[in-house]
């Protein structure tokens, strides 16, 4: 009786997952060794064709050698100012409670609201940051920043600290409220400088959340998809194109499902060994502690 | 290398602190600052390419214009829809199964675990075709009840991830004495295991509601019409029109992102909390 109960209960959830997850997943493997195209609806396999097609592809290339550059530069970046917010939180200094309130909001709302918002800032007739950029004297530098080549990438980049970075200052200083005061107070005994002190006292402290938040931002920065595709489309001249926008472009623009699944699938292959070598990693730092 | 005494480094720590803080004002929060304030000018105002304008240059006229002339109540309404919904149905789907795995034996539950959490990691943009199709032959497509379902799996996994946590801390005596008391299973739930796991329910709900205010990659696949067309459709589509009224982009945008930070502002303190908790736990 107890027994039957339980799987009643899990059953719904089940059922929605592998409806709308294990399903599609299984089947954009499937699709993606066929031809299928929106616009029709027989379609035939055609074997390892699409891949062929995608090894000569040099958006393809261009599209993956941008992400994994996107996905480290972000994370990497994201990391340093989260602990910087971080350390700045954990000073007690009048208002900090305030500032720890309302500094997450960017993390909150719709990214399709944050690409907007920065979308109207980087105009080059009316966004605040031309508009600034004048005052002081720099007319020279003033242009639509997503539309330039050579910015297009980085504004991109600063869209993702946007969003995260708030986060990660307060989770990191949610992990370092855990670390005792007495290790400070020895390491001032030894008289160990701040540096040390970050360095041996407060970095292995929050040594999980760090390898969490990386984690969950890998996955999510490389799999984006509404960043890019809302703020550059993956231009300009290829600029910012990533492989989540390259897939949605192919499937839904250019209606070849059958190569963009072949290249959500070289994704999802990429993402799996990402975690399985951070799976043997983990097994292994376990094993020294 | 010249040495500060505890007093002097507890004040450059300060100064610099202080220094961040507003650095980080500056970036995080003037940009929605600033479309809040754009969102009360004309567009002459905004022309003028100029921070400060003359006070005729205010006006109420973006909102008026956005609520009387397009069709944005309703997209505000379809928003506002599907949102609850969802919450709601994640909700119950999620109470119900994080409790079944929370106490009951269950056979490969270590499997469902992390097959229900693994699929965070799946690229959306694969499985969205085999998506449309289901939806498509389900005679879900361009309805709400369609949206609503695949956003589901958006936010399931965390849900559950994040009551079961709670529960696991709830110890089962507690279950037990209500079972003897004759309670069933219902009520259980609702007198005994909710109020306690609270904290995690408000995070859960407050999760579901904004991932789904949020969501655009399903929408723009889902949505054909403007029955079902959401906010976040809207907005981007207004953002990359030819002529922009910026005034207007602003107040849409304004009314946007104000739903998600009311409810932010009532669950702040759980949410870190429940964010941070799992992490630190291991």
């Amino acid at each position: 009786m107890d027994k039957r109960k339980g799987y009643i209960l899990i059953i719904p959830a089940i059922i929605i997952m592998c409806i709308f997850t294990l399903y599609p997943l299984i089947d954009g493997i499937r699709v993606s060794f066929t031809d299928k195209s929106m616009l029709k609806t027989e379609y035939s396999y055609i074997g390892i064709d699409n891949y062929k097609q995608m090894f000569s592809d040099p958006i393809f290339w261009l599209s993956l050698q941008h992400s994994i550059k996107l996905t480290i530069i972000v994370v990497i970046l994201q990391l340093i100012f989260g602990l910087i917010i971080a350390w700045t939180m954990k000073q007690e200094i009048p208002g900090m409670q305030i500032f720890k309130s309302i500094i997450m909001a960017s993390w909150v709302i719709p990214v399709a609201a944050t690409v907007t918002i920065f979308k109207f800032m980087a105009q080059s007739d009316v966004g605040f940051i031309n508009i600034i950029l004048k005052s002081i004297g720099l007319e020279n530098l003033v242009k639509y920043w997503f539309g330039d080549p050579k910015t297009a990438f980085s504004f991109i980049v600063l869209l993702h600290l946007w969003r995260n970075v708030p986060f990660y200052g307060i989770a990191f200083f949610a992990a370092m409220q855990t670390i005792p005061a007495s290790f400070y107070e020895a390491a001032e005994i030894d008289g160990a400088n701040a540096f040390q002190n970050f360095w041996y006292i407060t970095l292995p402290g929050i040594r999980n959340m760090i390898i969490v938040m990386v984690t969950i931002h890998v996955l999510w920065t490389f799999n984006n998809f509404d960043f890019i595709y809302l703020a550059t489309g993956g231009g300009p001249i290829n600029k910012t194109d990533v492989l989540p926008v390259y897939v949605y472009r192919q499937s839904w623009v250019n209606y070849a499902a059958g190569y963009g699944s072949s290249i959500g699938t070289i994704m999802l292959l990429i993402l799996s060994v990402y975690l399985i070598v951070y799976l043997i990693m983990q097994e292994r730092g376990e094993y020294q502690r | 290398m010249l040495r500060l005494n505890t007093r002097q480094v507890r004040i450059r720590n300060m100064i610099i602190a202080y220094f961040i803080v507003f650095i980080s004002l500056c970036f995080f929060i003037l940009p929605m600052i600033w479309i809040f304030y754009c969102s009360f000018r004309t567009q002459e105002s905004i022309f003028t390419g100029q921070v400060i304008s003359a006070l005729q240059g205010f006006t109420l006229n973006n909102y008026i214009t956005i609520f009387s002339v397009t069709d944005f109540p309703r997209y505000f309404v379809n928003s506002i829809k599907i949102s609850s919904l969802v919450t709601v149905i994640s909700l119950i789907v999620s109470i119900f199964g994080a409790y079944g795995l929370s106490r009951y034996p269950i056979k490969g539950k270590k499997i469902i675990i992390l097959g229900i959490f693994s699929t965070q990691m799946f690229p959306q943009v694969l499985m969205l075709i085999p998506l449309f199709l289901v939806v498509f032959s389900l005679n879900l497509m361009d309805s709400v009840l369609g949206i609503v379902l695949t956003q589901l799996i958006l936010v399931l996994p965390f849900s559950m991830w994040m009551l079961k946590g709670y529960f696991d801390t709830i110890p089962i005596d507690l279950d037990n004495a209500a079972e003897i008391d004759g309670s069933n299973l219902i009520q259980q739930l609702i007198y005994v295991i909710l109020p306690i796991a609270e904290p995690g329910v408000m995070v859960v709900a407050f999760y579901s509601f904004v991932v789904s205010w949020s969501d655009y990659l399903i929408v723009s696949v889902i949505s054909q019409s403007q029955n079902t067309a959401t906010l976040t459709l809207i907005i981007s589509r207004l953002s990359s029109s030819l002529l922009i009224r910026w005034g207007q982009v602003c107040a849409v945008a304004t009314l946007t992102i104000v739903p998600t930070l009311i409810l932010f502002a009532f669950v702040q303190k759980r949410l870190i909390k429940g964010l941070t908790a799992g992490a630190l736990k291991e």
